[in-house]
């Protein structure tokens, strides 16, 4: 058997079967060795988006995503996917080929070290020596990135390796590995600052999702009475419509949820980082707060807030644990209030389409199990904001790494994972145009997924943070000289329509959904719309901006 | 600033010692000292290295400890580096 034919079995092992991906000179044996596969290869338009589909695919299944490309641009194609898996603890298992071993370091023919390239970006990577590595390397690489706090793995694999005949063998496959239950200590500690607590908060991320402890925190929420408010990547984890969810926290945060941390005598961290967007002004969050902080990764706990009771372990452990009933009834209903108080209004002055109206709308009629994959900007808040959500696997978001470009490629990873679900990619006129090519991976494939696309003709963002923190001074923001998306999607086989009147809306929303294949609403909104409430830079999280008149 | 000396146990493996390093710099911490010596059977490097930064050395052993090449990481006791230094100044 080749170290192709190997490597492919292994992936068949692995129960991979889904791998996206872009061929070319080096990786050519991995490909001839697929055509024998039952795995299913899917071809993007260029390779970052096969980074980013696996991305989705894995964010959606909870599997690991997969994708491969071959040496050279590309696989530093590849690059920023990886990244954007790697800030977001995403399982991904980037394959690379590589030029033939006795070509490597003489600058041959698309050759690059990727696996230099990648090593910040990486939760580990390997470099194929030898044949008779593979079959470890291959297993090593799935256990890793599906492992405690999951992340991408990359594997570069010579050509010339990838061609040797050799008897590879291996048994069985692979699993993650268990997270370790937490000390009774740092339990023991955790429950006496809750049980001191009167405000206590719990500040909940993408780790519960990824632990797959949806359940322990409803049962801890609903035990100890604890409101809860989520980062980008937790949304979800308790459902957007429970009493005790008080929304998102952070620059855009509800004021609810922003004014409960700031409040606070204690902060239960749960599978979160301190991240800069969730806190404001670090030495100004929650200042009154004590921190008990549960994570897998014991290196994020007290590495940007010292936590007085740091809780390391699996959270299914440590929810459990500390699950018990608190006496905090008073600030339980202040909460609940100031959620009360401060819903979203969607009375917009004007006519044109109110985007946080659009998405309310939307969520309410897209079904509850819908999965909303965004690009990154304005439309991305908006939908962290008024989108309703269930469980964190329905919103696919670039939190960490902020990439645009992502939405179309991971609602592509998204519709393969689950090709009977309600797909939708929500993204704007800046952030389509970086991965617009993988309009023709929807036609190829026939893929259903609805495109939202929110026009302002303008990189909506950042025109906003120069309306409001530069003076006005606006620099290179105008994308007024878009093309037409909706006869662009056209071209490339999507069914398209434009909607430009807050009317018509309801009846733009039954079109996208009715739709039997690919389709793109092309929405237009006034260029001046802005993100609200808002934390300017360097602001403590308790200084939020409402909506100003300039 | 901080000072302080670690010890790592580090698999012998394709950019591990690359790996530690970028995690160093990456993490802010400036390195004043590095040795590096591959065991006797070639399977591992015994890796000290002295940092220096204004964040917490915790925070930098805690992201060495979890790479996946790094067995044994620890710090050495500040008084150990106290040691070194006076040992240093009295040319021992």
């Amino acid at each position: 058997m080749k170290g192709a034919q190997f490597l492919v079995k292994a992936l068949e092992q692995e129960g991979v079967e889904v791998i996206f991906g872009y061929p070319g000179g080096a990786i050519m044996p991995v490909y001839d060795a697929l055509i024998d596969s039952k795995i299913r290869h899917i071809l993007v338009r260029h390779e970052q988006a096969a980074a980013l589909a696996a991305d989705g695919y894995a964010r959606a299944s909870g599997k690991v995503g997969v994708c491969m490309a071959t040496s050279g641009p590309g696989a530093t194609n590849l690059v920023t996917g990886i990244a954007n898996a790697y800030m977001d603890s995403v399982p991904v298992v980037a394959i690379t080929g590589q030029v033939a071993t006795s070509l490597m370091g003489t600058d041959a023919f698309q050759e690059v070290d990727i696996f230099g390239i990648t090593l910040p970006v990486v939760k580990h990577s390997f470099l194929v020596r030898t044949a008779s590595e593979l079959p470890e390397i291959v297993h090593e690489a799935f256990r890793i990135a599906r492992s405690g706090r999951p992340g991408p793995v990359l594997i570069d694999l010579p050509k010339d390796i990838a061609n040797t005949i050799a008897d590879y063998e291996f048994d069985g496959t692979t699993k993650a590995d268990g997270s370790a239950a937490p000390g009774k200590e740092a339990i023991a500690r955790a429950l006496k600052l809750l049980r001191a607590s009167e405000r206590p908060v719990a500040y909940v991320g993408g780790g519960v999702g990824m632990a797959n402890a949806l359940n322990e925190l409803k049962t801890f929420i609903e035990t100890t009475g604890i409101p809860a408010v989520a980062t980008l990547k937790g949304l979800g984890a308790i459902p957007t419509k429970h009493d005790l969810a008080l929304g998102m926290m952070g620059m855009h945060g509800s004021k609810a949820a922003n004014h409960a941390v700031q409040e606070s005598d204690l902060l239960v961290c749960i599978g979160a980082r301190f991240d800069d967007r969730a806190t404001g002004r670090l030495n100004a969050f929650a200042p009154h707060a004590k921190v008990v902080h549960m994570d897998v990764d014991a290196a994020e706990i007290s590495k940007l807030r010292h936590a007085e009771a740091p809780v390391a372990g699996d959270l299914r452990d440590s929810l459990r644990a500390l699950a018990s009933p608190l006496e905090i009834e008073p600030w339980r209903r202040k909460c609940v209030a100031m959620k009360k108080a401060n819903a979203w209004d969607y009375n917009a002055p004007g006519t044109d389409v109110y985007a946080p109206d659009f998405l309310k709308r939307l969520s309410e009629r897209a079904g509850e199990n819908c999965i909303v994959a965004c690009d990154v900007g304005q439309h991305q808040m908006w939908v962290a904001q008024h989108f309703h959500f269930n469980n964190p696997a329905q919103h696919l978001t670039s939190g960490g790494l902020g990439t645009m470009g992502f939405g179309l490629p991971a609602a592509i990873g998204a519709q393969f994972a689950f090709p009977d679900a309600t797909v939708i990619n929500v993204s704007g006129d800046g952030s389509i145009m970086m991965n617009l090519q993988e309009f023709a991976t929807l036609r190829r494939y026939d893929l259903p997924i609805k495109v939202v696309l929110f026009d302002n003709s303008a990189l909506g963002m950042v025109r906003q943070w120069q309306e409001l923190f530069h003076d006005r001074r606006y620099s290179e923001v105008d994308l007024s000289d878009n093309p037409d998306f909706a006869l662009v999607a056209q071209s490339m086989g999507l069914t398209s329509f434009r909607v430009d009147r807050r009317e018509d809306v309801d009846s733009a929303i039954d079109q996208l959904l009715a739709a039997r294949g690919p389709v793109l609403a092309h929405v237009i909104i006034h260029q001046e719309a802005n993100v609200w409430p808002i934390v300017g830079p360097g602001k403590s999280n308790s200084e939020m901006m409402d909506e100003v008149t300039l | 600033m901080n000072t302080l000396r670690l010890q790592l146990r580090v698999k012998h493996t394709e950019g591990a010692l690359v790996r530690v390093l970028g995690v160093t710099r990456r993490r802010r911490f400036d390195l004043l000292h590095l040795r590096a010596d591959a065991t006797e059977d070639g399977n591992f490097l015994e890796v000290q290295m002295t940092v220096q930064a204004d964040r917490a050395g915790h925070t930098l052993l805690a992201q060495l400890a979890k790479l996946e090449d790094v067995s044994e990481a620890e710090i050495l006791e500040p008084a150990a580096l106290e040691r070194d230094a006076q040992a240093a100044s009295f040319g021992g």
